[in-house]
Order: structure tokens, then C-alpha cells, then sequence
């Protein structure tokens, strides 16, 4: 049989002994008939059939309808939602069931144009945008009102293509609460369209939280396949699948918190952070103004964008973490645990203060133009004595200052997770750049040591700082997010915080700091007064940051600091308030401090679990 | 002998025009139905992506004709443990696309290995049936191919790619067949085998509820009636409905805008390619070429039949591409490799 597969075998047969071809022309043979038996279907489902299927064709239209998935809940750490979700209708146009000539189309988008007060040229944008086939819905307008979603419906049978579907959008508590923690959520823009993660109409975290976690909180948009006769009412639900929600987001923040220090804010211009020193969460971040957080998210509100963007304040700045302003005399703090630590400063040094300081040709002044009188360094500290600290500077040293700002974390990232954060600066005490005269005047030192100068730094970055001398010299990374959870799979992510550094500072040095910032606002004659609240030891600094001014017109060129902590003896809060062109931080920032303080330990915080 | 650029001309006489004729048809009506479909959206227009790879593809084709089929099968063992570490590699390196890991990501093209495997598959299996140990054909040949059809069916099947596993075994059958197997030996098969065999392969359990889109292919085809609706009018095709119209259902799509002449033309070329695969290997009088050349005739015609069938209704849906018409880089790259083979085969059948 086998003939030709013996080993060895090289050469070739006289085909009436190849049983081998017999049987590949037998198999060709066999392919030859199931290609026909293909061609008889064919002939039976195009030819016998064709009429049957033709007319099923033209009334198979199935329309796909995507059920979009609720976006993930944000929760603050004691289960209270940041951000909610309502259902919400959106206006839709079919560009398959829409009119097939033009002079109809348009009339229909017309009418449309008329009843809802659309602009026209906005409708033939969208219907040109996608093909003239497609079954998918554009969507045109989302929050739809009740009023108009019942005009549409009322001329249903006149808009033949164009459909009111129900979807879930972001809810606030208010309308700007949280907004530059929580961020906006828009559909997907034409960038992020190409990079092909989003389909167009996709709700996208845009700032904020919502960008952050945007892959959490999307969730899988589930649709329905159903037929619809040729007036595009539903016949038929062929297919549905379930859209899986968003992942959970447990926030370390404190809703409660967050509005009593919104609400202090209202008004002014500046940012207040308020952080757990033992573990880095962030309980409040407020950042004023703020923008109109629910017009900003769903479709574009033109008047709300509009008026953002021409707002001389920047309401979109994130101003906990993307403005830098002079500490100020909170600087002090740095430069009085460098002097304790190096030796170059003691407690007991005194200076008599006549509220100035002549230095290098120039006059320095204390912010108390008639002095402070004899003060040593507790008192300095505690009455924020400039010409106590300028002499102090001098002694420490700009490059001790420096050392000792950049180990507290100053001109360094906070590496807090919204990312786009400013890093602050500390001027270099000498130059370093080669073959160029050194640029550092002893001056500049003098005005380094009041935190004035090219110093700059971010209000998150001051809390992190005041935390580190809250709980004696651990650099937190602010947390904002403790947990994600999906419905189905539990916890899929979580942070158990993150030490960014440690300063090692003597403890005496550690408790003179403590004791100074008690005596900053538990003393007579201390600027951080206004911060009392008898029955709380709270200890903090003030600080005025002086600022070149732009204008005559503005109410007052000094931004206004108030960094602080309670309980003194064991922190379990530090709040930072900031207040541009507010003044004195003794009278503008430290009253708000007060407040949120009075709301976190007096007012009955809804179980206010602190260490939760 | 031959190297790429020293191709002897009495090699150049014996190329079967035939086969490339029909090839070029085919990869043409591919382009002008993918072209029809406008569908751009992951980047990059797919006819001309899928004109791009037969481009590359055409290298690929004369790359293979040219060296001699013999020394290919000598390397055969290499081929197929690199085919299996690359379908291994799936579970590793694989990218997960509508819940089958079947694609790994080389640099930035993905790739499909169970795809390059298929003619790792035909080189084995030829291989191990001309080999010593296979002689005579008989119980120890069909002893010898279980390991090599097994171990990849097991790989492939994980993926899950059921439409490729299924494709190794009437390949194998058609070389044991070709090599004169006693066509005994497969009713000796004991009952249980056989059924374990089916159970094992049960296109049924194809979890992705897929009658839905069979009874839309039809409705394209059927609609399609003797002349087609052409490009315009082929509204069926552009819906959302199938969702794998650019490539296992594209038959659907061309013969919804041709009809059924044009779909006689389609099935034409196919006949030309098959029968004169067939043709290359009755006329190869040498059990290396003649085995190959069934092999990979083999693998398209059951890729054909199981394809267009399925799209037609006549078989349940299992996953196989249409070789040279659906959409996909590494499917044109392994068609245009295998035409390579069977022309390196008629080339050298005088020799």
C-alpha cells in the first residue's frame, strides 16, 4: 500500500501506482462538494429566501441603547457621600432615525432648535459629527428639566429621531462644595477621545478626585439591543446587559469639617487645610473661591464657564497645593529649631526690640512699629518679634535655615495624589552657579529669617510641616484616600499611609517648639489670641506675609497665616488657614482656626471619629 | 540551491499563477469590503492596515518559496516548541480581548499565536509522519501524532480559541489520510474515544450567546439576494449588531453588498486556491512535499468551509477567521506563509 513512504525513499512513482494521489484527488473531491453544498445555501438564503430577508432587513432596525453605569460614590471617612447620584434626563438624537432628507432633518432639528432654545447650528454640529447610520444615541443636552423633557415627549410624534433617555449624574451637597478636592466630571474631550480609553459621551473625571480615581469610579456601561418599528418606538428588548457600578471611594476627609471650614471661607480669597498629624489625612481642603461645581459637571453651563474664566481670582486654582505664597513668620519656627539644634541659638538669648533694625545700609522694621521692648526667644516667639529674628537669622545662618526648611519638607513635593502641585522654594544661601559672582546678600538672610524674600511654599505643604512639629518630626504624605471598594470584589485598593521623612530634632528642642506655639496663643500678649478657646490648648504661629502690592485699590497687601494644632499636648488636629491679602493672621486667619476648632471638638460632630 | 536572490530560473517556471491569481482576487474583494465598512476607529483605516500586511506579507511568500520546503521540515521540532512557548506566552505576556487571552503585544504589533502555530502544526506533522519511526504507516503513526496534537489542542484550548483547536484535527486527518493510513484505523477508534473527542470540542458551549448574531448574518446575506445591495445600500452590515463583521463574519458583509453572484465569484477564487493546492500536492511524487502541501491545503480549506459555513448557518459558531478576507495581521501574514510553502513545493516537484 504505502509504497512511496518507506525510509529512505527519494524518487518518484508512475502515477497508476500512487494510491497517495488517488486519495488527495478523493479529498479535493470531497471539499469540491462542500463548497457546492455553500453554494446551494447561498442560493437558498439569497435566491429561494432573498424577498424574506430583504423585508426583515429593512424592518430589523435594532436600536442600541447604552445604560450607562453609575459612577462610584465618594465617602468621607465616617460613610457620609461627598458626591451623589440622582437620575437626570438627557436629550438624544438618533442619526439613523433621523429624517432621511435633509429639508426634513433639519426642520425636525428646527423644531427642536425652538421648543428647547438650542442654538440650531449646535444641533447640526452634533448630527454631522457621527455617521448618518448610526443607531448609537448623541447625546445633546444632560440635566434636562422636567418641563423640557415633557415638551419633547408632548411633540414626540413631530421629532422623529430624537429621544429623552434617563441617566445618572453627580449630585452635591452644595453647589460648590469640595470642588477642587472632588473635580469636575464631563464627557470625554476630543484628546481623550483619541486616546481610545473613552468612547465619545463618556463621563470622564476631569480634576480633582474624579480624575484621579476615574478608572475606579467608571464602572462597565451595560446597553440593550431592542427592536423598534419605523417610528422608533420599542418593540422588542432582544438583548440586556446589567452595567456594573463604580467602585466605592472611602475619602480621609470629614464632610462635616469640610462645609463648617467652607463656610468660614465664603467670601474670601485663600485656602485652609486641615490634617490629622498622626497619619497624614487630610480632613478638610478648602480652597476659595471655588467654582460652581455642580454646573461644571454633566454639559457645559456657557454662563458658569464663562464666568470662572473671567473671574480675576482663578476660582479653578487649587490654591491648597498650586499656590505658593511667603510663609511669613511661621518661618520662625524653622529658623528657632535650627538655632536650638546647631547651638547657635539658646532660650535664654534677649534682644531689646525698638521696632527696627538697621542692617547692611538699610532699615528692617518689626511689624509693631513702637517695639516689643526686651524680649527673649520664648517671647519673641509668642509676640512675633521681627528685630528678635532678624538678629537671630543672622546667627543661625541663611544655610542652616535652609537645611533645616528642605528637611521640613519646604520646596519639596508633598506628593499628595492630585498631583499638579507647586513645590514651594527655598532660595539657595549661595550660589551655586559656576563662574558667577555669589548673588546672597546678608540681607537677604535678614529677611529669610521672617519668612520673607524669594521663600515660598504651598498651604498643604505648611500643614505637613506643622504636623511634623505636632508629632514630633514624622513628614506625613497628605492622604486623601483610604480605601476603594468594589460592589462586587471588596477592597481593591488601599492606602495605609506613606512617611514621606523624619526630622531629628533634640526633644528638648521638640518641647520648646510646643511650648512657644502654646504661648503664641494662650498668652496675653500673644498674636495667635484670637485662636483661644478656653478648655482646648491650642498651639499654633501667625504669620502676615507681606506682598508687593498690584494695585491701590486692593483692601490690603499682606496675606494673612494662621498654622496651628490642638490639643497641644497630644495633637490630633492641625488646621492651617490662609487668607490672601487678609491682613494680619493674628485677626483675619487665626479667628477661622478658632471656629473650626470649636466645630471638630465642641459642637457635637456627628460622631466625629478623628482617629478612625 | 536556492537562497532569496539566487532563485534558479527553472524554479521561476514552475510558479503556479493559478494560485496567486486567485490569491490576488481574494485579498482585493478583502480590501474593497473591509473599505466599505469605515471602520477607522482604533487608529488607522483597517483596509489599508490590511493591505499594509499583505504588503509585508508578499516578503514573507517569496522569503518561503524560495528556500528549499525539505530544509524547513528539518527545523520542524524547532518550529512547533517555539510555536508552543509562544502559545504559552499567551497566559503570561497575553493581552485579554472580550474575555480569551490570545494575543501577545511584540513591540507595538499584537500578535496571535495560536495563528503562527497552525503552520508550526502542518511542519510537525509532517515531519513526525515522514520520519523513520512512522514507518510502516500503521498503529505506531498514529501512535506518534497524539503528542503532537494533543499538547497545543490543550494550549489553545485554555485560551480559549476552540475554532483553532478545532482546525488541527481534520488537518491531521487529511495528512493521515495523504500518507496512507488505513482508513480502518479511524472506525477501530473505540466508541468512547470518539466521544470524548466531540465532548471535548462541543462548539455549544461557546459561552457568548452567538445565535443572535447568526440569525443577523443570515438576514445580511439572505438580504443581499441574487445582485446585492451594493456598498451604500448594505445598511444590515453597518449596524453594531455584529460585532466581528470586519473579521469572522465578514463573508456576512460581502455577501450582503455583492449578492449571490458576487459570492460565487468569492467562492470561485477559493475553489481555484483549493483545488490547486490539492493539484501541488497530487503531482509532488515526494512524501516531504506532497504532505506539506496537503497540510496547509488542508488548513485553508477547512478554515473556508467551517467559516463560511458557520456565517451561512450550516455549523455552529466557532471562531475561525476567512483566510486572506478577514481582517487581521498575523492571519495574513501565516495565509501568505502557507501559499509560500505550496509554492516552494511546485517549484521543486520535477526535481
Amino acid at each position: 500500500m504505502n509504497s512511496w513512504s518507506g525510509p529512505g525513499y527519494r524518487g518518484g512513482l508512475p502515477e497508476s501506482h500512487d494510491p497517495g494521489r488517488k486519495r488527495i484527488v478523493g479529498m479535493s473531491i470531497a471539499v469540491s462538494v462542500a463548497l457546492l453544498v455553500i453554494v446551494c445555501q447561498l442560493w437558498y438564503l439569497q435566491v429561494l429566501e432573498g424577498g424574506r430577508f430583504q423585508e426583515a432587513s429593512d424592518k430589523n432596525r435594532i436600536r442600541i441603547r447604552p445604560i450607562a453605569a453609575p459612577r462610584g460614590i465618594l465617602f468621607d471617612r465616617n460613610g457620609l457621600p461627598l458626591v451623589d447620584n440622582r437620575p437626570a434626563f438627557t436629550l438624544s438624537l438618533i442619526p439613523r432615525e433621523l429624517e432621511r432628507d435633509l429639508d426634513k432633518r433639519d426642520a425636525t432639528l428646527g423644531r427642536l432648535a425652538v421648543l428647547l432654545q438650542i442654538p440650531f447650528q449646535e444641533l447640526q454640529d452634533a448630527v454631522a459629527k457621527v455617521s448618518s447610520d448610526s443607531f448609537l444615541p448623541v447625546r445633546i443636552r444632560r440635566g434636562l428639566s422636567i418641563a423640557d423633557m415633557q415638551k419633547v415627549e408632548e411633540w414626540k410624534l413631530e421629532l422623529p429621531g430624537v429621544i429623552v433617555e434617563v441617566e445618572p449624574q453627580r449630585v452635591y451637597p452644595n453647589s460648590r462644595f469640595a470642588a477642587h478636592l472632588l473635580g469636575y466630571v464631563r464627557e470625554a474631550n476630543d484628546e481623550q477621545l483619541k486616546q481610545g480609553r473613552y468612547r465619545r459621551g463618556d463621563m470622564v473625571g476631569q480634576t480633582g478626585l474624579e480624575r484621579l480615581l476615574d478608572e475606579f469610579l467608571r464602572g462597565k456601561d451595560g446597553g440593550e439591543r431592542i427592536e423598534v418599528d419605523a417610528m422608533g418606538r420599542p418593540v422588542r428588548l432582544v438583548q440586556s446587559t446589567e452595567p456594573h457600578p463604580g467602585a466605592q471611594v472611602v475619602t480621609t476627609v470629614n464632610r462635616r469639617v469640610q462645609e463648617v471650614a467652607e463656610k468660614l471661607m465664603e467670601g474670601k480669597t485663600g485656602a485652609v487645610v486641615v490634617m490629622d498629624p498622626r497619619n497624614g489625612d487630610v480632613l478638610a481642603m478648602v480652597s476659595t473661591p471655588a467654582f460652581e461645581i455642580d454646573r461644571f459637571t454633566g454639559t457645559i453651563d456657557r454662563d458658569a464657564w464663562l464666568r470662572v474664566m473671567k473671574d480675576p481670582e482663578f476660582p479653578l486654582l487649587n490654591r491648597t497645593i498650586q499656590s505658593q505664597y511667603p510663609p511669613g513668620s511661621i518661618f520662625k519656627m524653622v529658623l528657632t529649631a535650627a538655632g536650638l539644634q546647631e547651638g547657635t541659638l539658646t532660650p535664654s538669648d534677649s534682644v531689646h526690640c525698638q521696632g527696627e533694625f538697621p542692617f547692611g545700609g538699610r532699615v528692617f522694621r518689626d511689624w509693631k512699629k513702637e517695639g516689643h521692648g526686651t524680649v527673649d526667644l520664648m517671647g519673641a516667639m509668642a509676640q512675633s518679634c521681627d528685630v528678635f529674628f532678624y538678629n537671630a537669622g543672622l546667627k543661625v545662618g541663611a544655610p542652616a535655615m535652609a537645611k533645616y526648611a528642605s528637611a521640613f519638607g519646604f520646596g519639596v513635593a508633598t506628593g499628595i495624589e492630585l498631583g499638579t502641585e507647586k513645590l514651594g522654594l527655598i532660595p539657595a544661601p549661595k550660589s551655586l552657579r559656576k563662574g558667577k559672582p555669589p548673588v546672597w546678600h546678608a540681607g537677604e538672610t535678614v529677611n529669610m529669617s521672617i519668612g520673607q524674600g524669594q521663600l515660598l511654599a504651598t498651604p498643604m505643604q505648611i500643614a505637613r510641616f506643622m504636623s511634623a512639629i505636632a508629632n514630633g518630626g514624622v513628614l506625613w504624605k497628605p492622604r486623601l484616600v483610604q480605601r476603594i471598594e468594589r460592589p462586587d470584589r471588596g477592597v481593591v485598593w488601599s492606602d495605609a499611609g506613606t512617611v514621606n521623612g523624619h526630622v531629628e530634632l533634640n526633644p528638648a528642642v521638640w518641647a520648646f517648639l510646643r511650648r512657644s506655639l502654646w504661648a503664641v496663643v494662650n498668652t496675653s500678649n500673644g498674636t495667635g489670641i484670637a485662636a483661644r478657646i478656653p478648655g482646648l490648648d491650642i498651639a499654633g504661629k501667625t504669620g502676615t506675609a507681606q506682598t508687593i502690592a498690584n494695585s491701590k485699590s486692593e483692601k490690603g497687601q499682606d496675606h494673612a497665616w494662621f498654622a496651628s494644632f490642638a490639643p497641644a499636648r497630644d495633637p490630633e488636629v492641625v488646621i492651617v488657614v490662609l487668607v490672601e491679602r487678609g491682613g494680619h493672621g493674628g485677626s483675619m486667619a487665626a479667628p477661622i482656626a478658632r471656629q473650626i476648632y470649636n466645630a471638630i471638638f465642641f459642637e457635637k460632630v456627628a460622631s466625629l471619629d478623628i482617629s478612625g | 540551491m536556492t537562497v532569496l536572490g539566487g532563485i534558479d530560473r527553472r524554479l521561476l517556471q514552475n510558479v503556479d499563477w493559478p494560485l496567486l491569481g486567485a490569491m490576488g482576487g481574494l485579498v482585493i474583494l478583502s480590501a474593497t469590503t473591509l473599505a466599505s465598512l469605515h471602520i477607522g476607529r482604533a487608529g488607522g483605516n483597517v483596509a489599508f492596515r490590511q493591505l499594509a500586511w499583505f504588503t509585508l506579507g508578499l516578503f514573507a511568500l517569496v522569503a518561503v518559496a524560495s528556500v528549499d520546503y525539505r530544509r524547513l521540515v528539518r527545523l520542524a521540532p524547532v518550529f512547533f516548541v517555539m510555536g508552543l512557548v509562544g502559545l504559552a506566552s499567551v497566559f503570561v505576556l497575553g493581552r485579554t480581548v472580550s474575555g480569551a487571552r490570545r494575543w501577545i503585544l511584540l513591540g507595538p504589533m499584537s500578535v496571535q499565536p495560536s495563528e503562527v502555530f497552525k503552520l508550526c502544526f502542518v511542519l510537525m506533522a509532517t515531519w513526525v509522519l515522514t520520519s523513520r519511526w512512522a514507518q510502516p504507516v500503521g498503529k505506531t503513526t498514529l501512535a506518534l501524532t497524539v503528542p503532537v496534537l494533543v499538547v497545543p489542542v490543550a494550549l489553545i484550548v485554555k485560551q480559549p480559541d476552540l475554532g483553532t483547536a478545532l482546525l488541527l484535527f481534520p488537518v491531521l486527518t487529511a495528512l493521515l489520510v495523504g500518507a496512507g493510513i488505513q482508513l480502518v484505523w479511524f472506525l477501530a477508534m473505540k466508541e468512547y474515544q470518539r466521544e470524548r473527542i466531540l465532548v471535548f470540542l462541543d462548539p455549544f458551549r461557546d459561552p457568548l450567546g452567538s445565535a443572535y448574531n447568526v440569525i443577523q448574518a443570515k438576514i445580511a446575506i439572505g438580504s443581499g439576494q441574487l445582485l446585492g445591495k451594493g456598498v451604500a445600500g448594505a445598511t444590515q452590515s453597518r449596524l453594531a449588531f455584529l460585532p466581528e463583521r470586519h473579521t469572522d463574519f465578514i463573508f456576512a458583509v460581502f455577501a450582503e453588498t455583492w449578492g449571490f453572484v458576487g459570492c460565487l465569484v468569492l467562492l470561485t477564487c477559493y475553489a481555484l486556491l483549493l483545488l490547486r493546492g490539492f493539484d501541488i500536492a497530487a503531482s509532488s511524487r515526494e512524501p516531504v512535499g506532497r504532505l506539506i502541501a496537503l497540510g496547509v491545503t488542508a488548513l485553508f480549506a477547512t478554515q473556508v468551509l467551517v467559516n463560511v459555513g458557520m456565517v451561512t448557518g450550516l455549523l455552529p459558531v466557532v471562531g475561525v477567521p476567512l483566510p486572506l478576507m478577514s481582517y487581521g495581521g498575523t492571519s495574513m501574514l501565516v495565509s501568505l506563509t502557507g501559499l509560500g510553502l505550496l509554492l516552494s513545493v511546485r517549484m521543486r516537484q520535477f526535481q
